[in-house]
């Protein structure tokens, strides 16, 4: 069996100050992901190690890491698409909390701020009848919403990094989806926050968030849809007085 | 209670240097530099003009001058490179219906390309006729 | 929750500078490559006819509405589109305060897109 060699950045509050690289031999065949890797210290080597992951399959969203700079779901990275040096981070742009462990306290409060879920006041006195929803109504929003939550779009996104009080790439993706949403009656309660600089206006379309998204849902055209929705607005609240 | 989030540590100025997407992003940006000295160099003639042949003599002059025209020749291929990002931008940005069909991102790219032929045939028409 | 008040932080200059950036990004992509074309490189090389722009060509083309376009095409526009990316470049960069930035790029553009439709109103009345 071949091995390669992985570089994780390790940090251990407890025992060091500063985070240190530390070098692993793993086995690897075709079909060994990144996963299977961190898998691999954890049980063989280190099992210090301290990284998140569950579901496998790329729809928890759980396994982000940074892989030679690039955000990437551990799950469906694979160690044969790597010649030379593989080197494994943290999630950029969060604080990290220990190892590969960031903490996304600040990714959660920005989608919270949003509202993602359906506002329907009127559908609420009477909640028994159900939706209906044309594959017209549907296709308006269906790419927007496959988002997993993964947050591979807030560190892929120098704003986010620059300005962490920018609401970011897969919040305001979810505001859009929802907006977009032929069920939805919340657009009034959302736009105020997406009217805000750092709202869609902090945004300068790098677009890198939709290259790693693992889910095809293009943030980057979302977040900038977005901004023709909030100059609507504006222009309309304008002549409202 | 509002706990306030935790900053992580701030991005160091050279961010767009790590990665090949933010250098091409940079590069994107920074195509309005030489476009912004040719708008100088447009607004110098129209004050030429308005101040006499003389004037637009010498203004012909300096836009002869080797540094100038460099810097020009930059502008242009600034000009085609934001051309070519921006046309792409624009299907993501309005994406456009016809009825219920959407019009693909493709033809609404070589309809933009097509603008700037158009453009540059009126430049032929208005231009290379004395 | 009373994280804040969103709508008393409403960003309502933005969309007008969004408007005016996205207006002058597409004419930096038509009009611009043709006009560096013309006026920066083939007039200078002397590739033009003799003369497709002596003064008097030149001045009936610009001193009129068509010169009123062109420079709102090529100048104007593109002006604000310029100074939208240079102060968003100046965050990236974090260089300087983005308020500050701001002011000035908007104020600049304004200020010289002023000078270039005066000169052409000028050239008209004359």
């Amino acid at each position: 069996m071949t091995t390669k060699q992985i570089s994780i950045r390790r940090y251990l509050p407890e025992r060091d100050d500063a985070p240190f690289w530390q070098p692993f031999e793993v086995p690897v065949d075709d079909s060994t992901s990144l996963l299977d890797a961190l898998h691999h210290v954890k049980e063989s080597l280190d099992s210090s190690l301290s990284y998140r992951w569950s579901c496998r399959m790329a729809i928890c969203g759980s396994c982000g890491v940074m892989v030679n700079g690039i955000p990437k779901l551990g799950c469906n990275t694979f160690l044969r698409e790597y010649d030379a040096e593989i080197r494994i981070e943290p999630l950029a742009h969060f604080p990290v909390r220990r190892d590969l462990v960031v903490d996304m306290e600040i990714f959660l409060e920005h989608l919270a701020a949003v509202k993602p879920y359906l506002i329907d006041d009127a559908q609420q006195q009477e909640a028994t009848e159900t939706y209906r929803q044309t594959p017209q109504q549907l296709a308006r929003y269906r790419q927007f919403s496959n988002c997993i939550n993964c947050g591979l779009c807030y560190s892929a996104c120098p704003q986010f990094g620059l300005n962490p009080e920018f609401l970011g790439p897969a919040a305001l993706t979810l505001a859009h989806r929802y907006n977009l949403d032929s069920r939805d009656r919340g657009k009034a309660q959302r736009m105020p926050e997406l009217n805000r600089h750092d709202g869609v206006w902090s945004c300068t379309f790098v677009g890198f968030c939709s290259q790693v998204c693992p889910k095809h849902v293009d943030p980057a055209a979302a977040v900038n849809q977005g901004k023709v929705e909030s100059a609507k607005h504006t222009l309309i609240a304008l002549f409202k007085g | 209670m509002h706990k306030p989030p935790r900053a992580h540590p701030p991005l160091p100025r050279n961010w767009w240097l790590k990665h090949r997407f933010f250098i091409a992003y940079m590069a994107r940006e920074a195509t309005v530099l030489p476009l912004v000295f040719f708008i100088a160099c447009l607004l110098a003639g129209t004050v030429a003009l308005l101040r006499g042949p003389d004037a637009w003599q010498s203004w012909l002059g300096f836009m002869r001058s080797p540094p100038v025209v460099a810097l020009n020749a930059l502008a242009l291929a600034a000009s085609l490179y934001h051309a070519w990002t921006f046309f792409q931008l624009f299907p993501r940005v309005m994406p456009l219906r016809l009825g219920k069909r959407a019009v693909p991102a493709s033809l609404m790219v070589a309809g933009q390309w097509a603008g700037v032929l158009a453009v540059l045939l009126l430049f032929v028409w208005l231009f290379g006729r004395a | 929750m009373t994280k804040h008040h969103p709508e008393r932080r409403q960003a309502y200059d933005e969309p007008l500078w969004w408007a005016l950036f996205s207006a002058g990004g597409v004419c930096f992509a038509l009009f611009v490559p043709s006009a560096v074309l013309f006026l920066a490189l083939l007039l200078p090389a002397g590739l033009l006819p003799a003369d497709a722009l002596s003064h008097q060509r030149a001045s009936s083309l610009l001193f009129g509405l068509p010169g009123l376009i062109f420079v709102g095409a090529t100048i104007c526009l593109p002006l604000f589109h310029a100074a939208h990316r240079i102060r968003h470049g100046l965050f990236d960069l974090t260089l300087g305060s983005d308020g500050t930035n701001k002011w000035l790029m908007y104020g600049a553009a304004a200020l010289f897109s002023t000078l270039a439709l005066g000169v052409v109103l000028l050239g008209m009345l004359r």
